[in-house]
């Protein structure tokens, strides 16, 4: 009985609800960019940033602040992680009360494009005023830029990027004979089986020895498509392509190495980072970002020589997976929107550029911030043999379900790598990405 | 004003400012989420579709229409076996065979037809669900139940064991997490596999391994041959590890309750069961446990709600090795929110969800709520 | 004596038996306790117990987190969620326990219905309603306490625990207080909420851990750090680009110990039971 009552009431609260939500869609005015007067705007932006990114970024808000000469006030708040941050655009989406700025991975700007949350960037950046200059222009890494232009727009514009680079022990394969990292997955192969039966002298547990320990990540397996000359979509990036001759070599060459114990798959968060400084895996794939960390992971444990490098490949150049969030431009008023994109072109002005760098150790995207960065390239070698590697970049799909589809490939990853079907472990990954395509 | 309407009037008055809230913040969001699921709702809403995610999440409607009849023709047999005649002689024998009809009604023209047209993961989300709850809340209760009992006795040193059986619930979850991730990690050296191995079973690997716990003890005995169902008939050993994990949690939670339950028991009556001559297991079977039965009956009936939509410890702890076997109903409408962007059929999902959990929580109440015993 | 000897084995077993499941339970904590002492090369090495106590962890975490804003919001916030709840729940619970009137039931399924769905999808429009009470209320509900609290006041899950007791609670008080001139009212406050001592502090301790624990809620509707709680600061540990445990840890501990004395001190109510003897008329 009391269900049905109930049942009632919810069908009740449900019809009010939808009296009460009638949005109304202000109709697109079309506005000559050049007119607008950008002066005494409030910008707010949100981002994701903790502790020493934070810092530094409020450092540079703050700058920007005091210099501009339109009295923009930029005001920074930090909105949680990435899905809390997308929480809070949903609602301001659906009650217009949007930040100016916001950090977005490239599936969520295009998700808030798609529903009017954030606008094309392309007329500020063209605009002859307060646009970015040919030489501005070409400046940039275009393949970042590239990887925000999705769908004829400009959803999303890079401050910062990140590249997945190849970390090795230079001592121990100093050991096992070789001066030189592997250049291609053959030797790459070999090396690990050397390292598994050939313990690190300075391991303090010698029963554990890997040549690599891979993280069943989706950028993981990207990395090593990529460097096999292969793709995640075809040409056209129109549809998935999972099933294809890199795939399958990087997956059977995992699952040997695998079978013969000389490589594991990562059991525990950040446990890469963890044994590598411990000197029981030769190598390891991660984000550049955990530069500072590795660093610092070594040094309070074995202290060995190591670096970065690019991973093994089987092309004629290198290539290195590059990633990283964007900032959107949130729809606001054609004012506020203005100066939101001053502060975004000043942020990623060379000299801003470099300080941000400095604190965040991201690379930058402009190529002549290079020139300020001298000394610090000079302290930091690492990063700097990571800096030269930009060129190589190539970024993973931004076709629309690829969060899926990379939940779909790391699943796939494991089953393969533990000796699972092929045929049809990758036929089941092409279906169910092409299932995400139809959505 | 008689007593009557001057006590309506009281109880409205004392309810008043909860429901207030409630309706806001607990009512609201429900009515919004049905009026979400029957849109093309990414993050704004667009075009009416009626029930379209529902048919994508259910299946087809004929099979519901059958599955529904089916649930009424045994809620109607269950209540035909209740009537006075049938209580006693031969028709309430011959009433159990009404179950068949209506059971086959059920599952083979509805759940059947269902299951092959609607979405594998609301399914799949289904089962692992029902696995999740099956496989914690028996073991928590009864191991929470014993606990309170021995920790409301005078015990020595009972307060410092209060504080140690409590102590998983209160560490946070960033750290309780990174633990037991350490411990049940495939890890050669983890302290799961160290005792699986004292054992002479091979290593295995915890919270990443999706074939189903029945396959892992066959494989470890020996056999490695194994018809399909063994795999799919059983939770994963990914998803008994973080039961595990859950019950370990939980249970100072619901010991605390339940001691909380013990003390509100007036001690005159255990003073009576003494000068009766009860022993401890008496007075336990006799007295304890019929005054805990409404906090029992509190913890059963929040158990099934908690661990029908259980996310958190969930979402920390799966990994990719085990597959969507740990992905219960809670974690797939997440990934439809946050992964697919797509908050309309997220909350034909939802609404699924809240119309399994609302069912089973009115089952639940008639079956035990008749049990309960509040006093005289 | 052999029945004392019986009783003794018994006690030994039973005692072993909670020493294990003690340790079993307290393990992740002390866990924790000892990687926030430890310097993160030992974090590394997997060793279990520091060499020497780092407590510089402890204030580098106090410190860079900014706990002590943080700290300040979390006690107040907790501290109005929990009296909040306490009373309205009281007030609440005691109809649908003690009273009949039309559509208790009803109420009380509805009541109950509010926890059944996910929180993922109730967090957008409990939003939108913040923001729109924002908008037409005399006071701020956005970025403040009204928006981290008053939500949370009329929990179900604390209703039904009350009712359940109440529920339980012999009818001839209620005809004794009666036939002394008492309504509900003067019951409920006089005799109800004395017997109920054990269940609402049960209440509170959860609520006061609950609000404590709560992070997401807290972003959604805080933009600057001015209310926001303890939990926010602990997630600023956990960085994106790797992992920095021993600091983690610190922080960790530093949120957890209030909860766990609040609770080392609620405990001890929980005993012997209460006796009624002189509440009998």
């Amino acid at each position: 009985m009391y269900l049905a009552h109930f049942l009632c009431a919810l069908l009740l609260s449900t019809l009010w609800s939808c009296g009460g939500q009638d949005t109304k869609d202000s109709p697109v005015q079309q506005v000559d960019l050049e007119s607008v007067d950008p002066s005494g705007q409030q910008v707010v932006f949100w981002y994701q940033h903790t502790r020493e990114r934070e810092t530094a970024l409020e450092e540079l808000i703050a700058e920007y602040n005091a210099t501009n000469t339109h009295d923009i006030v930029v005001q920074g708040e930090y909105a949680g992680s990435y899905s809390d941050i997308y929480n809070k655009m949903v609602v301001g989406i659906q009650g217009d009360a949007l930040p100016s700025l916001v950090v977005a991975y490239q599936n969520q700007a295009m998700a808030y494009h798609r529903d009017g949350g954030v606008v094309d960037i392309s007329p500020y950046m063209n605009s002859p005023k307060w646009g970015l200059s040919a030489t501005e222009k070409k400046d940039f890494v275009q393949s970042f830029l590239k990887q925000d232009f999705i769908g004829g727009a400009q959803i999303g514009f890079p401050p910062n990027r990140s590249l997945e680079v190849f970390y090795y022990n230079v001592d121990w394969l100093k050991e096992l004979g070789y001066d030189e990292p592997p250049r291609t997955w053959d030797e790459f192969a070999q090396l690990c089986r050397l390292a598994h039966a050939n313990p690190f002298s300075r391991s303090e547990n010698k029963e554990r020895s890997l040549g690599f320990l891979i993280e069943a990540e989706a950028s993981r397996l990207a990395s090593l498509v990529f460097t096999r000359g292969g793709d995640l979509v075809n040409d056209e990036s129109t549809a998935y392509t999972m099933d294809t001759p890199a795939m399958r070599g990087a997956l059977s060459m995992l699952r040997g190495l695998m079978e013969e114990g000389a490589i594991e798959l990562m059991g525990e968060e950040y446990g890469d980072q963890r044994e590598f400084a411990a000197g029981q895996v030769l190598f390891i794939l991660r984000s550049s970002s955990g530069l500072p960390f590795v660093t610092s992971a070594v040094e309070d444990g074995l202290d060995f020589t190591w670096t970065v490098t690019y991973p093994p490949n089987e092309v004629e150049e290198p290539i290195i997976n590059v990633y990283g969030a964007s900032v959107s431009l949130c729809k606001t008023t054609p004012q506020q929107q203005l100066a939101a994109w001053l502060f975004l072109k000043w942020f990623t002005e060379p000299a801003q550029q470099a300080r941000w760098v400095r604190a965040s150790n991201y690379f930058p995207v402009r190529r002549s911030t290079a020139n300020e960065l001298g000394d610090y390239f000079e302290k930091n070698a690492r990063y700097q043999a990571a800096y030269e590697l930009l060129d190589y970049g190539k970024s993973e799909p931004t076709m629309a379900g690829y969060q899926q589809v990379r939940r779909h490939m790391q699943e796939a990853m494991v089953e393969i790598i533990e000796g699972g079907d092929m045929d049809q472990v990758l036929a089941d990954l092409q279906r169910d990405a092409d299932r995400t395509t139809a959505e | 004003m008689n007593t009557r309407t001057k006590d309506q009037m009281i109880a409205w008055g004392f309810l008043s400012p909860a429901l207030a809230i409630l309706i806001a913040f607990g009512l609201f969001p429900i009515g919004y989420a049905f009026f979400v699921s029957l849109h093309n709702w990414r993050i704004k809403k667009d075009a009416f579709i009626g029930f379209e995610h529902y048919g994508r999440a259910l299946g087809d409607g004929q099979f519901l229409l059958w599955f529904l009849i089916g649930l009424v023709a045994l809620g109607v047999v269950a209540r035909l076996r209740q009537m006075d005649a049938m209580r006693t002689g031969w028709l309430g024998w011959a009433a159990w065979f009404l179950y068949v009809p209506a059971l086959w009604i059920l599952l083979s023209w509805g759940l059947s037809g269902m299951l092959e047209t609607g979405d594998e993961r609301l399914y799949n989300g289904f089962k692992v669900t029902f696995f999740y709850a099956l496989g914690t809340i028996p073991i928590q209760l009864s191991i929470a139940l014993g606990l309170a009992y021995l920790l409301f006795k005078s015990l020595r040193g009972k307060g410092v064991f209060r504080v140690l059986f409590f102590l998983p619930y209160v560490t946070p979850v960033i750290a309780s997490a990174v633990v037991f991730r350490t411990l049940f990690s495939p890890h050669p050296s983890s302290m799961a596999n160290r005792f699986w191995e004292f054992w002479g079973f091979e290593g295995q690997r915890w919270l990443y391994e999706s074939r189903s716990i029945a396959v892992v003890i066959l494989q470890a005995v020996g056999i490695e041959s194994y018809p399909e169902w063994v795999d799919t008939a059983f939770p994963s050993l990914a998803l008994v590890s973080i039961v595990l994990y859950n019950i370990w949690v939980y249970v100072g939670y619901d010991t605390v309750i339940l001691l909380a339950g013990l003390s509100a028991i007036p001690q005159h009556y255990y003073e009576a069961a003494e000068i009766d001559g009860a022993n401890s297991w008496q007075a336990f079977r006799h007295v304890t446990l019929p005054l805990v039965s409404p906090t029992l009956f509190f913890l059963s009936m929040v158990a099934v709600i908690g661990t029908f939509k259980a996310f958190n410890h969930i979402y920390i702890l799966r990994t990719p090795g085990a597959r969507d076997s740990v992905d219960v109903l809670s974690i797939a409408i997440f990934d439809q929110i946050f992964e697919f962007h797509n908050a309309g059929y997220a909350s034909a999902m939802a609404f699924v969800l809240f119309v399994a959990i609302l069912g089973l929580t009115f089952l639940q109440n008639r079956m035990l709520g008749k049990r309960v015993f509040y006093g005289d | 004596m052999a029945t004392r000897n019986a009783l003794r084995g018994r006690a030994i077993w039973v005692y072993s038996g909670l020493v294990v499941g003690g340790l079993v339970a307290a393990f992740p904590f002390v866990w924790m306790l000892l990687a926030s002492f430890m310097t993160r090369g030992e974090t590394l090495r997997r060793v279990f117990t520091p060499e020497s106590v780092q407590w510089a962890n402890y204030y580098q975490a106090w410190k860079e987190a900014d706990f002590g804003l943080y700290f300040e919001n979390s006690l107040l916030v907790a501290v109005v969620q929990v009296l909040g709840t306490l009373f309205f729940s009281l007030l609440a619970a005691y109809p649908l326990a003690r009273m009949e009137f039309r559509g208790r039931d009803t109420i009380f399924a509805g009541i109950l219905a509010t926890l059944m769905i996910p929180e993922t999808v109730t967090m957008v429009p409990n939003f939108l309603t913040i923001t729109w009470l924002h908008r037409t209320s005399p006071f701020p509900w956005l970025n403040s306490w009204p928006s981290l609290t008053i939500p949370f006041m009329a929990s179900a899950f604390s209703i039904f625990l009350l009712r359940q007791f109440m529920r339980g609670v012999p009818n001839d008080l209620w005809e004794a207080a009666r036939i002394d001139g008492a309504g509900h009212v003067r019951f409920l406050f006089q005799i109800m909420l004395p017997l109920c001592r054990a269940p609402l502090l049960t209440v509170g301790m959860f609520t006061f851990i609950g609000s404590w624990n709560s992070l997401a809620w807290p972003l959604l509707v805080t933009n600057t750090p001015d209310w926001r709680p303890i939990s926010v600061g602990l997630q600023q540990f956990v960085s994106e680009a790797g992992a920095e445990v021993h600091l983690q840890m610190a922080g960790a501990m530093i949120a957890t110990v209030p909860v766990l004395f609040t609770y080392f001190m609620i405990q001890k109510e929980f005993t012997e039971g209460i006796s009624m003897s002189g509440l009998k008329g």
